[in-house]
């Protein structure tokens, strides 16, 4: 009798909602997702939650995308020249899809740097710190191998000198090498495992990187640029700081509509383009690897190829082990000069050899 | 009767005595004169008046004689203690030439190319072990050679210089009877390469053809060598060096194709050397700033014709006029199809040829100045254009200058010709403009980013009918030349329809893209006035 009452007196939407949740209690999960509080003086800037948007935004264009794309080196240059040229709104697709993944290699560094300069990787968070750089090396891996799928000359002979520095690894550079290539050559094996990589193995990898990334940080909140943070959790706290929804949520999503916009002029005013179709013979003037990894590339001129492939692996080791390296309890820059110096040094040469790689 | 006998016997007997003595002192005589011991040279009985040397073919006397090289007499020595200038020894001395030589017999002009005699090596080259040690020039010929491609084929001094290689006594080495012939004359240092150089036989293991002697028998250069014994003549060695002989394809060799203009102006830039054959000597320096010059020496594009593509190398002869088109047309063969067409080509000797508007030495980028010049006429004679002699040949001195070179140079102004000529001139006008619209399109879409494959494609069928027209000029023929305009034309059409759909396209997409971002930015300030909305009513909470 009740329950008729309760269906006479609510909207249909609420009772669908009052149905759901009689059945699956989605109103305690989605209380306990979004009604949580962070500290007021958190400072991200939306970055995470922006590498977020722009993965969803590649999920949506690359599968719209796949629709159309062949993994052939016979037909995929035609089926993107199609996409491109042909396809309704396929210019508008595939330029998002290829900013979007610019951006997003940009954005996945920027909140890496935030996290560092605000020390939120200390303990309790180095696991979280730690699936991040993971999520920076898939999200590069995305990059690399997406790059070779016009199979244009651009892609092959970036995808040539970027797969050679794999070859220069010491101890099983030279299987690490074939493995990645599918041969000798960069050839129709190397793309099909290429596109493989990038639809199915780096996705489902992404996918489940990102679900521990934000669960981690459900447990554990978000960092205190302005305190040392407690090895315990503090738990939710009301009081001491402010709601994640609405308040916090809603800048994330002006944040992102700033992003959208900003894709949607980028992929207008400059889309991306499609040079020759790749030929194996005819060696462009000029090759260079995709922006993010030129700083790699412009130092392994300098130094011995060894050397030049261990220093960025131990630094990539460095960075994983970073919480554990650096075990100073300060957060505030002022109060751990070392680290943020040796930051920005690293920041500068980087920054430094890309530019420099650029211009060359 | 006894007293006859008795005095005949005498008579007989003293004769016989006298004949005996005479017959010594002839045979002694003789002897002396070949020990060359006793009797000194008498200067006023040799042919020409001087003392032949011993060896052959010396003429730098103190070379040898200076320090005893090659045991030689020490000069100046006692006897000849104020002689030490090489003048003044030949003043009484004549240096052993080729024609008195009995090695040079059959190197003589005219005589078929042998090699040189010498015994077979055993797998040595003695002169080359003791040129190494000997320093300086004698050293570096020694160097030279190892590192040449006669050095590398085991083609060895004895080969040129003759001598025996085997022994390491150099007196034995370098004598006569040993086949040495020392530096071997300009005059017969070709026929010394043909020696091997026209072998058939030698020759096929290394690839190389066999004919260069023979063309180089008919060349200006071989010519004058053998019929005038003009030494000053380019020989072998002067284009393809002696000890240091390079393969054509090394790009160090003087004969490389990069490398041809400066070694042939190395003779031909001379006044000095070039004075007495009459020949101008700028052709160089002209040659460096035409098309072909630029191309070979600036871009370095061996496909560029050097002097020897028009001149011949071997075979080096000035093309005549009639030649010129089958000169230009080894390259040029579709113009020089074209040209067959043209009425030009049938007039003969006296007809234009390529040289009449494109020059020489100094061909120039063609352009639309080579039709008219836009001003008045003057009035023409035939004497305007052609020879004032028998040959009635183009006047060479009236196309000197590029701007001379035009059709009306020579064509009157308002002729049916000249109408013809203006009416090429203004079809090929016509679709260059077109073109060059459609082009400017085309460009404009791609740089802003819209893909213009397809509009690229037909462009280029457009830019093959403009060269296709351009060339058709030499058919002097204008519904030839129209025929590849109209294409030009049709083509450049299809790719501007193309181009100005993409930029129309392009104008949508970034319609289209203000509309969003507005909207997108409408949504940003009305979320952020909610979300300050919000964030206030927190902080009045806490």
């Amino acid at each position: 009798m009740e329950y008729q009452q309760n269906l006479d007196t609510t909207s249909r939407g609420q009772r669908l909602i009052n149905w759901i949740d009689e059945r699956y209690r989605m109103r305690e999960l989605m209380g306990a997702m979004l009604h949580v509080y962070i500290p007021k003086e958190s400072k991200t800037y939306y970055l995470g939650g922006i590498t977020l948007l722009l993965f969803l935004v590649q999920v949506v264009t690359g599968s719209l995308l796949a629709l159309y794309y062949r993994g052939t080196p016979d037909e995929a240059y035609d089926s993107v020249m199609f996409i491109t040229s042909t396809v309704q709104f396929g210019w508008l697709i595939r330029s998002i899809h290829a900013w979007g993944a610019n951006l997003m290699v940009i954005f996945c560094i920027i909140h890496l740097l935030r996290v560092f300069f605000q020390a939120a990787y200390k303990a309790p968070r180095e696991l979280t710190w730690g699936v991040g750089v993971a999520l920076l090396l898939v999200t590069m891996g995305f990059g690399f191998t997406g790059y070779l799928l016009p199979w244009d000359q651009r892609a092959y002979w970036a995808t040539t000198v970027g797969s050679e520095m794999a070859g220069a690894v010491p101890i099983g550079g030279e299987f690490l090498l074939r493995f990645l290539r599918g041969g000798e050559t960069i050839a129709a094996a190397t793309l099909s495992r290429f596109y493989g990589i990038h639809t199915l193995i780096l996705p489902m990898t992404i996918a489940a990187l990102i679900g521990i990334h934000l669960l981690l940080i459900h447990q554990q909140g978000l960092a205190n640029p302005r305190q040392p943070a407690k090895t315990a959790p503090e738990g939710n706290l009301p009081k001491k700081g402010k709601p994640f929804f609405p308040n916090y949520v809603l800048g994330e999503v002006v944040s992102w509509y700033m992003i959208i916009g900003l894709l949607i002029i980028l992929a207008s005013l400059f889309p991306v383009g499609l040079e020759a179709k790749a030929n194996p013979l005819e060696t462009p003037p000029h090759v260079k690897p995709e922006w993010y990894f030129l700083s790699l590339y412009q130092i392994l001129k300098f130094v011995p190829r060894v050397m030049g492939v261990l220093l960025p692996m131990v630094a990539i080791l460095m960075l994983f082990l970073l919480p554990f390296i650096d075990r100073n309890p300060e957060v505030l820059p002022r109060k751990r000069p070392a680290m943020v110096t040796l930051g920005i040094m690293a920041l500068i040469v980087i920054i430094a050899f890309t530019v420099w790689g650029k211009i060359s | 009767m006894r007293t006859n006998k008795i005095d005949a016997r005498i008579v007989f007997g003293i004769i016989s005595v006298l004949i005996v003595l005479l017959s010594l002192v002839m045979i002694t005589s003789a002897q002396s004169s070949a020990s060359g011991e006793a009797t000194p040279a008498p200067k006023a009985t040799a042919t020409a008046g001087k003392i032949k040397h011993g060896t052959i073919g010396f003429s730098n006397c103190l070379k040898c004689h200076l320090d005893g090289f090659r045991e030689a007499p020490i000069m100046p020595g006692d006897d000849h203690a104020t002689y030490n200038d090489n003048d003044v020894c030949l003043d009484c001395h004549e240096p052993n030439t080729p024609e008195d030589g009995t090695v040079w017999k059959n190197l003589l002009p005219g005589s078929t190319p042998v090699p040189i005699q010498h015994p077979a090596s055993n797998g040595l080259n003695t002169c080359y072990d003791c040129h190494l040690e000997l320093g300086d020039q004698l050293t570096d010929i020694a160097q030279m050679w190892i590192e040449s491609v006669h050095g590398k084929a085991g083609i060895g001094c004895a080969d040129c210089h003759g001598g025996d290689p085997n022994t390491d006594e150099m007196k034995l080495a370098m004598q006569t009877e040993s086949g040495y012939i020392g530096v071997p004359p300009r005059l017969v240092t070709p026929q010394i390469c043909g020696g091997c150089h026209s072998d058939v036989e030698r020759m096929r293991s290394y690839k190389l053809p066999t004919d260069q002697y023979a063309k180089y028998t008919q060349s200006v250069h071989g010519k004058k060598l053998r019929q005038n014994n003009d030494t000053r003549v380019a020989i072998c060695t002067d284009c393809h060096g002696s000890h240091n002989v390079k393969k054509g394809s090394d790009s160090t060799a003087p004969i490389y194709p990069v490398n041809v203009p400066e070694l042939c102006a190395g003779c031909h830039a001379d006044t000095t050397l070039m004075e007495s054959y009459g020949i101008p000597t700028n052709q160089y320096e002209v040659y460096k700033s035409s098309v072909h010059g630029k191309l070979l020496l600036e871009e370095q594009d061996v496909r560029a014709p050097t002097c020897a593509s028009c001149h011949g190398s071997h075979d080096a002869k000035p093309p005549t006029s009639d030649e010129v088109v089958n000169v230009c047309g080894k390259c040029h063969t579709a113009t020089e199809d074209l040209y067959g067409q043209s009425l030009h080509s049938r007039i003969g000797d006296n007809a234009p040829k390529c040289w009449t508007c494109h020059g020489t030495h100094d061909v120039f980028k063609t352009g639309e100045e080579m039709f008219m010049n836009h001003k008045p006429q003057e009035d023409k004679a035939c004497t305007s254009c052609h020879l004032d002699n028998k040959s009635f040949r183009m006047d060479k001195a009236r196309f000197a200058q590029k701007e001379d070179r035009r059709c009306d140079t020579c064509h009157h102004e308002g002729s049916r010709i000249m109408r013809q000529v203006t009416g090429i001139y203004v079809a090929l006008n016509d679709a260059n403009t077109v073109y060059e619209e459609t082009e400017s399109a085309i460009k404009k879409a791609s740089a802003l980013g819209m893909i213009v494959t397809d509009a690229e494609i037909k462009l280029r069928e457009a830019r093959t009918s403009l060269i296709s027209a351009r060339a058709a000029v030499h058919t002097t023929k204008l519904p030839v030349v129209t025929k590849f305009t109209d294409e030009v034309e049709t083509s450049a059409e299809v790719a501007k329809t193309i181009a100005d759909g993409k930029l129309q396209e392009n104008f949508f997409r970034r319609f289209s893209m203000i509309i969003a971002v507005v909207i997108i930015i409408v949504i940003i300030i009305t979320l952020s006035y909610l979300k300050r909305k919000i964030d206030r009513e927190l902080e009045k909470e806490s």
